[in-house]
């Protein structure tokens, strides 16, 4: 069985480690990508062109994109009761103090920053597999 | 005979009463045995009797008291005696007249030797005007006497001849002399020059115009005591109609005291006037009614008024507000105790120009003793220059502050916003080495090689200017810090590099500090990981001590057995990117060291090194002890000295 993960992320290099890193550690993760917040929400919503696509297990969500950003998908998202029990981890280069307070606030599960060594990154990626989408037991989709 | 001698009595008689008739007075003639012989017609109007009803009548009808008996001998004189004696002395009597009315006269008797003996002339003389007028003087003078005595001065009244006529008891006290001595005495006996001259009539002028010269002016003048001695005075001269013309009434004022304050005010402004302006700010003298009692050319000048403009007016023209209200007595407070808080103090206020411009002052005060009570003598000092000069002061700072505060955000942003690219150059650089090394040509990786180098390094250069912005930029309040947790974390920060170079850390117990823990830690941890990276072979040795450093300072010393630093470089370490060995040998960014400068400053103290090359060095920084003791957590070993 697939697991489904939603990376909303603007930077095309941040994308392709992403996929990589997933691909090395868990071939079962299948990474659906939405550039932006307004993308992501019509993703979610399955709005327009994303009329198919399946919910996704969790949700890595950056912070700072263009037209929408995460704070604002994080909101939209936790004051829907249809997506607020999808898990949103935070994955951003920001070590902002106003940064993770307000991503809590809004009720991010988890708010991990961007290692800047590749070896670092993938490593986190690992975790993220580990713990997410391997030892912790997510609600079931509809 | 007897007829003989009648005729020849009335031919002499006649021949006399020519006589009788031209004179102005009314005239009687008497005979020894009180007779009326003979009269004139002054004295039949000033009797109001026709001749022939007062010749042969007794000389009582007219004069009834002191005439007769004056002439008429007695059991102990002759006529002639009686009479002698009376010749030529004005005596005054009654007369009265046929109606039965009195009035008073003056007699003057002279003898006259007649054939029937010897007759007595009387020249009478109506002195009812006279009599008047002597009384109402005398009443005038009761009631003058009685203003005299109450007035507080000492009260001379002189005639225009410059004799005393009147005094009161304060001028008998005053001068020394008991009234009757002065009485009729030249006034110049006790005011020896300046007032007989100006009241008496000389050449050119009346005595009215002369006393009219003097009336009300304060003359100051000396007064002589009746022992000789002197002493000043003022006196005011009024005048006083009387019947005997103008008198001048002087008040005479005893201005010893005065005086002696004067000379001594003239004395100390004198003295003070020469310090005043030799004085380099506004000086201006004030009473604590808050009058102007002297000021200096700079005052003048500062405040744009000439002296006599100022002299006598009320310091609020000049300071309208705070600096009257200083000096004041009021309800709570004596004016010394008013004056006393504010001696010594600079006291910020606003002065008015003449011109009603006002400009910014500062003024000191300090009291003064004089004969007139306290003074308080104010130095003023135009601030304008100051203050704008502060005002400048403040603005640039501000500027400066902003500015900095502007280069902080700066760094931070843009060694942030430089991450996120250099990540990608990073990572792919890595990603290309792992997937292709040794699948191109030795060139393509030597190539990757750089660029993945390169990245590194530019990746630490941000991360530290990072750190380095966030000294300023997220520094915490300095608290309560336990330098020891904070140095333990430091070492486990350092603890791959500790193990790899095997090193010998050690420290003794260390205290409760006011500090930033995090910074604290970023502190001991570059000095710690300098100490064990500019090493010589061999195993590296550090120590961690901290003393009492006077007060309730303690100075941290973090001593090592490395390389040591020539002292010319002692300054150039602690600068931004300043490093002292060429990369193969040590890597480095070169701003560890600009950190630690930058957190000590932040607690408020500097960071020392003392070193000899190839001895190793020792970096000291003091920090501000904390009351609480020190706090240790539960699971750190507490030995003297803890080996890592």
């Amino acid at each position: 069985m697939p697991l489904e993960v939603l990376l909303v992320e603007d930077s095309g290099g941040d994308v392709r480690l992403t996929q990589e890193a997933f691909h090395a550690v868990n071939p079962a993760v299948r990474l659906h990508v939405a550039n932006d917040g307004i993308e992501a929400l019509a993703f979610l919503r399955h709005e327009g062109v994303f009329v198919d696509v399946p919910r996704p297990d969790l949700t890595l969500l950056d912070l700072n994109m263009p037209r929408m950003d995460g704070r604002e998908v994080l909101a939209l998202i936790k004051n829907d009761a249809s997506l607020k029990t999808i898990p949103v981890v935070i994955l951003t280069t920001s070590d902002a103090d106003g940064d993770i307070a307000k991503s809590y606030q809004l009720h991010a599960n988890c708010y991990l920053r961007k290692p800047v060594q590749l070896n670092a990154f993938e490593s986190l990626v690992k975790s993220i597999n580990d713990f997410w989408l391997t030892k912790a037991t997510l609600p079931q989709i509809q | 005979m007897k007829t003989t001698s009648r005729l020849n009595r009335k031919v002499q008689l006649e021949s006399y009463r020519g006589l009788l008739e031209a004179a102005p007075d009314a005239m009687v003639v008497v005979n020894v045995g009180g007779d009326i012989v003979l009269l004139n017609v002054q004295a039949e109007k000033q009797f109001g009797y026709r001749r022939d009803e007062l010749v042969g009548q007794k000389v009582k009808n007219i004069i009834p008291e002191g005439f007769a008996e004056r002439i008429i001998a007695d059991g102990t004189r002759s006529a002639a005696e009686a009479l002698a004696q009376q010749i030529g002395t004005g005596i005054e009597l009654i007369g009265r007249r046929k109606d039965g009315s009195e009035f008073p006269i003056e007699i003057m008797l002279s003898p006259l030797e007649s054939t029937e003996g010897i007759l007595v002339t009387a020249a009478i003389r109506d002195i009812s005007t006279r009599k008047g007028a002597e009384i109402h003087l005398a009443q005038m003078e009761g009631r003058y006497r009685g203003l005299l005595e109450a007035a507080p001065d000492a009260m001379v009244v002189v005639n225009v001849a410059g004799e005393i006529v009147l005094l009161n008891v304060q001028a008998e006290k005053k001068f020394g002399y008991s009234r009757h001595e002065l009485v009729g005495q030249q006034v110049k006996n006790i005011i020896p020059e300046g007032f007989a001259e100006r009241i008496i009539a000389d050449g050119t002028r009346s005595a009215a115009e002369a006393l009219a010269q003097q009336i009300g002016a304060g003359i100051e003048l000396i007064g002589r005591r009746k022992d000789g001695s002197e002493f000043p005075i003022e006196i005011m001269l009024s005048p006083l109609e009387s019947p005997e013309g103008i008198l001048v009434t002087a008040a005479i004022r005893d201005i010893s005291t005065r005086k002696g304050a004067e000379i001594h005010l003239a004395q100390m402004e004198g003295r003070y006037r020469g310090l005043l302006e030799a004085a380099p700010d506004a000086m201006v003298v004030v009473n604590v009614a808050g009058e102007i009692v002297l000021l200096n050319v700079r005052a003048e000048k500062e405040f744009g008024y000439r002296r006599d403009e100022l002299v006598g007016q009320q310091v609020k023209n000049i300071i309208p507000e705070g600096f009257a209200e200083r000096i004041i007595a009021d309800g709570t407070r004596s004016a010394a105790e008013a004056l006393a808080q504010q001696i010594g103090t600079g006291i910020e206020l606003i002065g008015r120009r003449k011109d009603g411009s006002e400009f910014p002052i500062e003024i000191m005060l300090s009291p003064l003793e004089s004969a007139d009570g306290i003074l308080v003598t104010a130095a003023i000092r135009n601030i304008s220059v100051r203050k704008l000069a502060e005002a400048n002061l403040v603005r640039k700072l501000d500027e400066l502050y902003r500015s900095n505060e502007e280069l902080g955000q700066f760094a931070y942003i843009a060694s942030h916003d430089l991450q996120e690219p250099l990540r990608m150059v990073a990572s792919y650089t890595q990603l290309l080495s792992r997937k292709y090394k040794g699948k191109l040509d030795t060139e393509a990786d030597e190539y990757i090689a750089f660029a993945v180098d390169g990245a590194n390094r530019m990746q630490r250069l941000i991360q530290d200017l990072l750190a380095f912005s966030r000294v300023g930029t997220k520094g915490k309040d300095l608290v309560d810090t336990s330098s020891e947790a904070a140095l333990l974390q430091a070492l486990q920060n350092l603890r791959g590099a500790i193990t790899e170079s095997g090193a010998q850390v050690t420290h003794d117990p260390m205290p409760a500090v006011l500090a930033d823990e995090m910074q604290l830690t970023q502190l001991f941890q570059n000095i710690i990981g300098n100490a064990i990276k500019y090493q010589k072979p061999g195993i590296p040795q550090v120590h961690i001590s901290a003393a009492r450093n006077g007060g309730d300072k303690w100075m941290f010393s973090v001593k090592d057995n490395g390389l040591g630093i020539d002292p010319q470089y002692f300054d150039k370490i602690f600068g931004m990117f300043q490093r002292l060995h060429k990369r193969e040998e040590f890597a480095g960014t070169g701003i560890g060291l600009a950190i630690c400068k930058k957190i000590a400053e932040r607690h408020g103290c500097s960071i020392l090194v003392e070193s000899t090359l190839g001895q190793g060095s020792t970096f000291r920084f003091a920090l501000a002890g904390s009351e609480r003791k020190s706090y240790i957590p539960a699971d750190t070993p507490t030995e003297e000295a803890v080996c890592l």
